[in-house]
């Protein structure tokens, strides 16, 4: 079976199914962002970067 | 020789507006001074709304051209239009913000999405009123994710001629913020929830405040081409900030670039309210659709931050959800005003821009998949 892109058609139901898909992959992105935000803690375990060194770095 | 004094009078005020002027150029100057009037007396935004005022009332006087092709401000709308100004907007917004608070608490980014709802009642109320395509419908809903630059952005890709009343709409709601929010935000929530204290967030270390633009630049750019010039340029911001190593850029863009761009954004958008252009039936139906827009989206949000509550163990203030509607820091700004009148020792503010920054992001990630569903 081959799957063939299809656009949003221009009618009401269009603006439903169109609204439904965004909002469904807005959440399904943003959680997937927050999954990774979720890791980034574990950067801290590779060192730590002193302000005033970069600061004074040039 | 009387004959031709009043003959030169007459020349001369043929070259003056006053023989031109229009109801319509008379109520517009009205609503200029009322957005000056706003801006001076209740403090909405003195930064947006002043210029956006300003420029609409010399606009609507006759006879200067200033919109007209050659005109000064046909000069600062063109680099609108051209989609030149919104990134670098970005970039300055970029080297403004510390999105410590978002990476800290990671799992609140989720009313960024949660306060978009506006966006999709809206393109699906301007679907029914039968006077918009599909693609002018996403335009208008993209006034909901209260983001001027991304408003444009989206706009110029899917109806640009629509794109004064969406710009002028977009900014005005978000200027008029602290107006809009607060009812939806009292009337969604009790007394006891608006007064919840919520827990102090952990400190970001350097490292991740430097990791965090290079991985969101990759990630989102991966998934939204579309979209990849407004957060190239957010990102690019905000490392320039965060590696500390380059501070004067980093001050450039966040304070003389960015106030450069405020001064010919907003001076763009209040050019576009001309009367002929402005007081139509679609203009209105534009209007209205946009403040729906705003009002779903911050009813959503606060709704999604009580269901969140439903999950968890310590409670999260609901008035932070509003800000998941994006426009930083103004919807922050605005949950922690409403949440200090119940509590006068409660700062929400930090809390509140989580939600609010990730509300950029919820806000682009609409804006990306409407444009790779609708441009094909």
């Amino acid at each position: 079976m081959t799957i063939v892109p299809m656009t949003v058609p221009d009618t009401l139901e269009g603006a439903v199914i169109l609204s439904i898909v965004d909002f469904f992959l807005s959440i399904v992105i943003i959680y997937g962002i927050s999954l990774i935000l979720h890791l980034f803690p574990l950067l801290n375990k590779l060192g730590t970067i002193s302000d005033e060194r970069l600061k004074g770095g040039h | 020789m009387f004959e031709q004094f009043i003959g030169l009078l007459v020349a001369l005020g043929q070259q003056t507006g006053l023989t031109s002027i229009s109801i319509g150029n008379i109520i517009m100057i009205i609503v200029g001074g009322l957005l000056v009037y706003l801006a001076l007396s209740k403090k909405y935004e003195p930064f947006l709304l002043l210029g956006i005022g300003f420029s609409c009332i010399v606009s609507n006087v006759p006879g200067s051209d200033l919109t007209a092709p050659g005109g000064l401000f046909y000069y600062a709308f063109r680099g609108v239009e051209m989609v030149i100004i919104p990134p670098l907007i970005f970039l300055g917004v970029g080297a403004m913000t510390d999105f410590g608070p978002m990476i800290s608490r990671p799992s609140l980014m989720i009313l960024g999405a949660a306060a978009h709802a506006g966006i999709f009642i809206a393109i699906v109320l301007a679907k029914m009123t039968g006077e918009f395509s599909i693609a002018e419908a996403g335009a208008i809903g993209i006034i909901g994710g209260a983001d001027g630059p991304m408003a444009i952005f989206v706009t110029m890709k899917l109806a640009p001629h629509l794109l004064p009343q969406i710009a002028v709409a977009a900014y005005s709601y978000m200027a008029l913020m602290p107006l809009i929010q607060p009812p939806v935000m009292k009337l969604l929530t009790t007394k006891e929830e608006r007064s919840i204290v919520m827990k102090q967030v952990r400190p970001v270390s350097r490292l991740e405040k430097i990791v965090f633009p290079f991985a969101i630049a990759i990630i989102v750019n991966l998934l939204l081409p579309p979209v990849a010039p407004l957060i190239t340029m957010l990102m690019l911001g905000n490392m320039l900030r965060e590696v500390l190593l380059v501070e004067r850029l980093a001050n450039t863009a966040a304070n003389d670039l960015m106030n450069i761009i405020t001064i010919i954004l907003t001076v763009a958008v209040g050019s576009t309210m001309a009367a002929d252009r402005f007081l139509t039936y679609k203009t209105m139906l534009i209007i209205g659709l946009g403040l729906i827009a705003f009002l779903g989206g911050t009813a959503s949000g606060v709704i999604g931050a009580k269901i969140m509550n439903l999950f968890l163990k310590e409670k999260i203030n609901p008035l932070i959800g509003s800000a998941g509607i994006a426009s930083v820091p103004i919807a922050a700004r605005v949950a922690h005003v409403v949440a200090l009148k119940e509590n006068p020792y409660n700062f929400l503010i930090m809390h509140a821009m989580g939600p609010n920054l990730a509300g950029v992001f919820g806000t682009a990630i609409s804006g990306g998949i409407m444009l790779a569903l609708l441009i094909q």
